[in-house]
Order: C-alpha cells, then structure tokens, then sequence
C-alpha cells in the first residue's frame, strides 16, 4: 500500500512543480509582452493618469519611471510587478482608472453564464448525435453526425454567428442580435459557441462509445441473453462516461476563445469584448490580468483533469520519450 | 586480442554484470550464449563504451598502432577502436531514407579515404557479402532481410576491422537465409583472420563455428570453455541442460559420444 | 520488406519494387494542386476586375451577371476578391506555417538531443507558451505590436511554434532509440551530419502531416484575426477583413457576408480532407 501511495504522491508532487514552474514562465512571457510593447511606458502611464493626449513634463515622467522602476533591468521590474500581483494588487486601468479586479469581477459572471450555457447546449447536442450515431451506425444520423462535425471544424465561428443573426436576428426577426440583458440576449451567443462545442465534443463521445461497445465482456452479457438496449444504456453509456466526464473540463480554451469572438459579435458584457477592447485601448494592466487569468485558469483546469486522470488510470510508468 | 578482466556493470541498484572474464585471441570466434535477459546485450554495450564500467577492465590489442590499451571505469569513450558491430534488427540498424551504398560507406568515416579508394573498397566489401552492385542505389525498405543484413555486415567490413561483434545477427532471419549468412560470416573471418564476438541463443551455430563459449546467465558467468570441452564437458549444469534442451529440440545433433552422462538440474537451481 | 528465397548476388532485375500507397497519392495530389493552381491564374487573369478597384456608382450590387457574386460597399467586385483573398489566406498560412515549423523543428531538436536538464527546461518553456489561448495571445500580441498584417504574421508564429517542437521532440527521441544512429555515432560521424543525415529525413512525413492541419488552424486564425480588426487591414482583400466589412450591411447586402465565410468553410474542409488522407497513407507506409 505504502508503495503504490509513495509513487502516486510522486507523480502528484511532479505535476504540482511541473504546474509551478509552468506558471512562472507564464507570467514571465507575459511580463515581457508588456515590457516589449513598443511606445513610451512613461508617457502611456501619464497620458492614463493625468489625461490629454499630449507630452507630459519631464519631472513627472521622472517620477513616472522612479515609481515604476522603469529604468530597471528586465528581472527586476519583472519582480516589481510580480509582487504586488501575488498579494492581490493587480493594479489600475489605464483607461478608467478602476481597480482591475473590480472591471473584472462582473464581466467574468457574463462570461461564465454565457459559457455554462453554451456548455449545457452543446454538450447536451453532442451527447444526442454520439449516441444517435453509435446506435445506427452507417444511418444517416450517423453520416449526418460526422459531416457536422467536420464541417463546424472548418467553419469559423464567427462566420457562424454572423449568419445566425442574419437569419434570425436581421430577416425573421425573432431574436435580438446584440446587448447582454435577458434571456433572450443570451440565446443567439450562446447557441454559436455551444455549436462549436458541439462540433469538436461529438467526435470525441462518438469514439468513446465505439470504444466502449468494442468491449470484450458484452460478448458474454449478451449470450447470458441481455437485450441490445440494456446493453446498451446500462454498460455501454457508463463505461463510456468515464473518459467522457474528464474532456468536459478540456477545451477551456476554445470556450475562451470563442466567448472573445461571440461577444465581440453580439456585443455582449463579458472578458471577452473587454479583452479586445483593452488591447484596442492599450490599457496594459487589464491586458496583462485577463491574458494571464486566461492561461491560469486554463493550465489549472488542465492539471485537474490530468491529475482526476490519474486517479482513474493509475500511471504504470513516466517515461521521458513519452508523448507529451 | 581483447582480454576482459572482471567486468561489472550496474544500473541504478542493480547489478547487471558480475565479473567477467574472457579472452579473445586474434582470428578466434567466442559466442556468447544465453537466455534473454542474461546480459549479452549488456557486455556488448560496455565493451563499446556505451554503458560505463563499474569494476573490472577491458584490455584491447587489436588497434593498429599494435599498442595494447586499458580501459578502467570512469574512462568515456565510443567505440573500440578496430572493432565494428553488427546488430541483431537489420530494419532498424539501417535509415530506411538512406541508399543502400551510402550506408555501408559510412563504416569508412573516421578513415577518409580518396573518393576512388572508397570505391574500391565498397565494391569489395560488396564481394565478400555477396551482393549485387545493382543494389547500392536502393534503400533499405526495398531490400529482403537478408540483403539488409548483409548490407549491415558489408559496412562492419568496409572500415577494414580487426575484429567484429555480432548481436544475434541471424535470429531476425529465415531459416534458410540463416544458413548461408552464417556461412559468409565464417567466411570473411577465415579469409582476414579477425576475431568475432558473437552473441546467439542458437547452440547449433556455437558448436559450428566457435572455438570458445562464454555462458551467460542473470548477468554471471557460468563458465568460458573451448567449443569441444564445453560440448563434451560442461562446468555448468545449467549448460548442459542448454545442450540437452537444444538436442532434444532438434537444434543440435546427437554428438557421437558423450564423455559423461550429463547430470540433470535440481529443481530450483 | 520484400522476402525473396534466392538471396545472394541478387541482381537488380529479378526483384521488383513496388510504387508504395503514399507516393501514388502524393503524386496525384501534385497533379491536383498544380490543375488547382493553373485554374486560379487563369482566374486572375481573366477576370476584368481589380479587387480594389472602386466603382461608387456599383455599390452594393446583388450578383449577377457581370458580377458573379455582387459588389461591396465600394462597389469593388466580390468575386475576385474572393481569388485574391485566397492568395492571401493560402500564402500567409504557407508563410506562418513555415516559419513556426523551422522554429519548432530547431527547438525539438535541441530538445530531444540534449541533455535531460536542457531538454526539461525547453520542455517548460514550450508548456509555458502552450498555455496561452492561441487566440487570445495572437491578439494581445498584434494588438499590442500594432495591427498589420506582418505583427500579425509573428503573432501567429508566437503562438504556433510549440505544436511543432512537441512532435519533433518525440519523434527525436524515437529515433536515437535506432540502431542505425548508434552505427552512426560508433563510426564517429559528427553530430551536425547525424543530425542532417540521419534525424532530419526522419522526420519528415510526421512533420508533413502536422504541417497540412497547422495551414487548415492557421487559416482560420488568419480570418479571425482580420475580422476584429487585428491582421490584414483594408483595403486588402482578405476573407476575415471582407467579413467585417460585410457585417454592416447584413440586411441591405447579406451575399457580402455569405461569400467570404463560404470561401474559408471551404478552403479548410479541403485542407482538412487532404490532410486526413494524407495522415491515412503516410500510417499504412509506416
């Protein structure tokens, strides 16, 4: 017992600072897209504070570089920022002059609803169509099934939106096609992400279940005479919900990306629209925040379901040629 | 001639080789028998340099300088010089993207002869294997295993080596093609009088062509003999039950007499 | 392999060497790119059109004849910005693609070849790159360098690198495993020439195939890109850039929208379809 506990807390220990030293190259390489960004930081700094788009005097923008130790190396003034950082202080926007996480905290709920919806949709969809083709195979639902999957892998996304609302938004007009309030605001957006996730999930639950139903032991169950359909939702679907459940947490960064392109589109609330729109804006303490709240966020996510993974399939051995 | 004096080599905890101790003479062929997992491939990688030595030394005569050098653990090095290895996979000892001719020309590397020398010598290594020039300009997915082996065995040669190591050269190929490999092995070395280390499980091939068999097992020796007093009389009870297994099966013949009634192992020896 | 009784001296002529699966392919693949591309200069050449060309007296022209898929709010015509717009889809998604690979090749070379610290520490540097959104570091990146599309050109690469030193990583340690690079290491040959010689044809067909779906993701993420506004500007006649543009006229012009999506749709499912098959003949060579 004492053994296999040894190995597993090993591997767990190995994941933790592989995670650590991950995220530490993170914010460095963020760290550095600010520190590269090209323009005087101490006039962007003064032109946010005090206003006007013109120069700023030069005992302030001493000042400016004193506060911010803008004249430091690299390492230093990455240190500066890391700091603060750690402790919570993720400094004020350029632009408004709010707290970051203040800007933050409401677009991030938009964003997770918009998500948690389009989740819920998709997935359900998904779901649907694997099962449907699985149980079929060669029918129509399941070439259907395929042909949709490849299909919404090459369309782009917000090519997919744009014609929602052309057609349901601009000529039937049903659906309103861009603010946040309501639910009916959240019906176009969310169904657009939530057919991507369709589209890449099906493919994945449709091998799943071909997995599961390749199953040796049902050879057996069904000469002991259990019918097709109890094979089917009894064995097939749990065995196949085990991996199932860990690719949920997977694609964060789609959803991500895809809530930054829906939101755009539709002009919802959300960190989505706020990113673009502080990239657009130069409004560097935002960019930072949310550019490293995305990676966090999605290597954390990443690192539970390897490490819930894990835990399913205990690993026999890490090998260094394996395949990352 | 080579001579190896108490050989050890560990990996992490384990010790993988535990004193060996043989000598090779000059146009001589010892075979290394012994079960998989015994050690074979493992001596082989020390004696080359790639697996580092824990104990013991590797005495080396056959260099040209006519010198004889000690190797000792901790020394690094790749590759006795003079000595060329063949290996057991003929697919994978060859890049499946290089021509056939380019890869038995790499064996004259280090040498850096003239183009018309290099010529001169790949069309002879090309006799002494027995294969068609026309072949040079194929690459390896387009050869029998055969060819390819024979390939590998004409870049061994090609570098002029006083002595060649074989890794179970002929396991990989049929029955057939085996017999007559092994007969243009035995001989190249007769005609250029090198020295062959050769590792096999196949004691027909031992009692054919070597003078010595060194008798691996779990990383020991068992015993080194001459051919004939190995087959006559072996030190070890476990090979004699090789050779006893190895009649049964057919893979040896009957030998005419037997000096002793071979002694049966104990269970749980 | 081919097995052939009679084994020694075999002359060249009595055994034959069959064409494998994936050279055929290749081959009619070739054939198709090169019809492909002699129909899209044919195109370029035929069509009376400038794709900038402005004409305000053609705004917003449903198709017809003389315009096959209408006009834009310029009155530029649609259709050969269409063409040309696949010149700039195919040709940055060519370029980003190459540049990321020879970085990501250079890279998994390294790594795969190195010393375990050294290989480690590369490995963390491409898992700290690996764990920005692409899209999302793409933006911050163009965005923040200034939009055009050669800041675009380098985001991309920054955010695409990685795929191509994971595989080249893993395919590099596979192949030391090889007997032949050990026969290569034992009759000294220098590192760089193993490298050239031994590692590098190697790695090839596995890069191909990664290489076909990097140019599908690429061009989406060139589209993407330019319909927020963050890659090719206007007036150049890119499909993202032509769909931001499209979107104010959805109700009074929606073909301006219908087009240029239709074209990436398109392209990319080809290019995956190629690259499926592809991947199909290159694991059967394997």
């Amino acid at each position: 017992m004492t053994q296999s506990f040894r190995r597993i807390s090993l591997i767990l220990l190995n994941r933790l600072a592989s995670l650590l030293a991950v995220m530490f190259g993170v914010s460095f390489l963020t760290f550095l897209l600010y520190y590269f960004s090209p323009g005087d930081k101490a006039l962007a700094i003064g032109q946010a504070r005090y206003g006007g788009e013109g120069d700023i005097q030069p005992e302030i923008a001493a000042m400016i570089r004193e506060e911010f130790g803008l004249d430091k190396p690299l390492f230093s003034q990455f240190l500066h920022w890391l700091g603060p950082f750690l402790q919570g202080d993720f400094g004020k926007s350029f632009v408004s002059q709010e707290e970051v996480w203040v800007i933050f905290v409401p677009n991030v709920l938009e964003t997770l609803s918009l998500a948690l919806t389009a989740l819920i949709i998709g997935l359900c969809l998904a779901f649907v169509l694997a099962t449907l083709s699985v149980w079929k195979p060669g029918s129509l639902i399941d070439r259907f099934a395929v042909a949709f999957a490849s299909i919404g892998a090459a369309m782009p996304s917000f090519w997919l939106g744009l014609l929602l609302i052309l057609f349901f938004s601009a000529t039937l007009k049903w659906l309103p096609a861009y603010g946040s309030e309501g639910l009916e605001h959240l019906i176009l957006p969310a169904t657009t992400l939530g057919l991507w996730v369709t589209t890449s999930q099906t493919r994945l639950f449709r091998s799943f279940l071909l997995e599961a139903k390749a199953a040796p032991h049902l050879e057996a169950l069904r000469l002991r005479g259990v019918s097709e359909s109890e094979l089917f939702w009894k064995h097939i679907l749990r065995h196949a919900m085990i991996p199932a459940v860990t690719m949920i947490g997977v694609d964060l960064a789609g959803l991500l990306e895809g809530a930054v392109i829906v939101e755009v589109i539709f002009s919802r609330n959300g960190i989505g629209a706020l990113f673009v729109h502080s990239v657009l804006s130069r409004d560097y303490p935002l960019i930072m925040f949310l550019v490293l709240f995305s990676a966090f966020s999605y290597v954390l996510i990443n690192t539970l379901v390897e490490i819930v993974q894990d835990w399913l399939v205990p690993i026999k051995r890490v090998n260094r040629g394996a395949v990352s | 001639m080579l001579t190896v004096k108490s050989l050890c080599v560990d990996a992490q905890d384990t010790r993988l080789l535990d004193d060996i101790n043989f000598s090779l003479g000059a146009g001589e062929c010892l075979c290394i028998i012994g079960e998989s997992g015994s050690g074979k491939t493992t001596l082989l990688k020390s004696l080359q340099g790639m697996m580092p030595m824990a104990e013991g030394s590797i005495h080396h005569g056959l260099s040209d300088d006519g010198v004889e050098h000690i190797y000792q653990p901790g020394q690094h090095y790749l590759g006795l010089p003079g000595v060329s290895w063949v290996m057991q996979n003929p697919t994978a000892a060859l890049n499946p993207h290089q021509r056939v001719g380019d890869a038995i020309l790499e064996g004259l590397y280090s040498a850096r002869l003239s183009k018309s020398e290099q010529q001169t010598r790949l069309r002879s290594a090309l006799q002494e294997v027995e294969l068609s020039e026309e072949l040079i300009m194929r690459k390896p997915p387009q050869l029998s295993l055969g060819q390819a082996q024979r390939v590998c065995l004409a870049r061994a040669l090609i570098s002029r080596p006083k002595m060649i190591i074989f890794d179970e050269p002929l396991s990989a190929l049929d029955a057939v093609v085996q017999k007559q490999i092994a007969r243009v092995i035995d001989e190249i070395r007769k005609a250029h009088g090198l020295s062959y280390l050769f590792v096999t499980h196949d004691l027909g091939f031992a009692r054919a062509y070597a003078d010595q068999i060194l008798l691996l097992r779990n990383g020991k020796m068992e015993t080194c003999q001459r051919t004939d007093d190995f087959f006559g009389n072996p030190a070890s009870i476990y090979g004699a039950e090789l050779i006893d297994a190895a009649t049964i099966l057919g893979a040896l013949e009957q030998p005419a007499e037997l000096s002793e009634e071979i002694p049966r192992l104990e269970a749980g020896q | 392999m081919i097995s052939s009784n009679s084994d020694a001296l075999t002359t060249g002529a009595d055994v034959s060497v069959p064409q494998s699966d994936l050279s055929r392919f290749l081959k009619r693949l070739g054939i198709a790119i090169v019809v492909v591309g002699l129909a899209f200069a044919a195109a370029f050449m035929l069509t009376p059109y400038q794709p900038n060309e402005a004409n305000f007296l053609m705004r917003l022209k449903p198709p017809s004849a003389t315009h096959w898929f209408g006009t834009d709010n310029l009155g530029r015509d649609v259709v050969t910005r269409i063409l040309y717009g696949a010149g700039w889809s195919l040709g940055l998604a060519f370029l980003i693609s190459g540049l990321g690979a020879v970085v990501g090749v250079l890279v998994g070379l390294s790594a795969g070849s190195a010393p375990r610290w050294f290989d480690q520490f590369l490995m963390r540097v491409t898992d700290s790159f690996f764990a920005f959104p692409e899209l999302i570091a793409a933006i911050a990146i163009a965005g923040i360098l200034g939009p055009s599309t050669s800041n675009m050109v380098i985001a991309l690469v920054m955010v695409s690198w990685m795929r191509y030193a994971r595989l080249t990583r893993s395919l590099t340690l596979e192949l030391s495993k090889k007997d032949f690079i050990t026969q290569a290491y034992l009759n000294h040959l220098p590192f760089r020439l193993i490298l050239w010689r031994h590692y590098l044809p190697n790695l090839k067909l596995g890069l191909l195939v990664l290489w076909t779906n990097m140019w599908a993701r690429t061009i989406l993420s060139i589209s993407g890109l330019s319909f927020l506004g963050f890659g090719v500007q206007p007036p150049e006649a890119e499909w993202g850039a032509m769909l931001l543009d499209g979107k104010s006229y959805m109700q009074t012009a929606p073909h301006l929208m219908i087009f240029p999506g239709l074209a990436v749709l398109i392209a990319v499912l080809s290019l995956n379809l190629i690259g499926d098959q592809l991947r199909d003949h290159i694991e059967k060579n394997l």
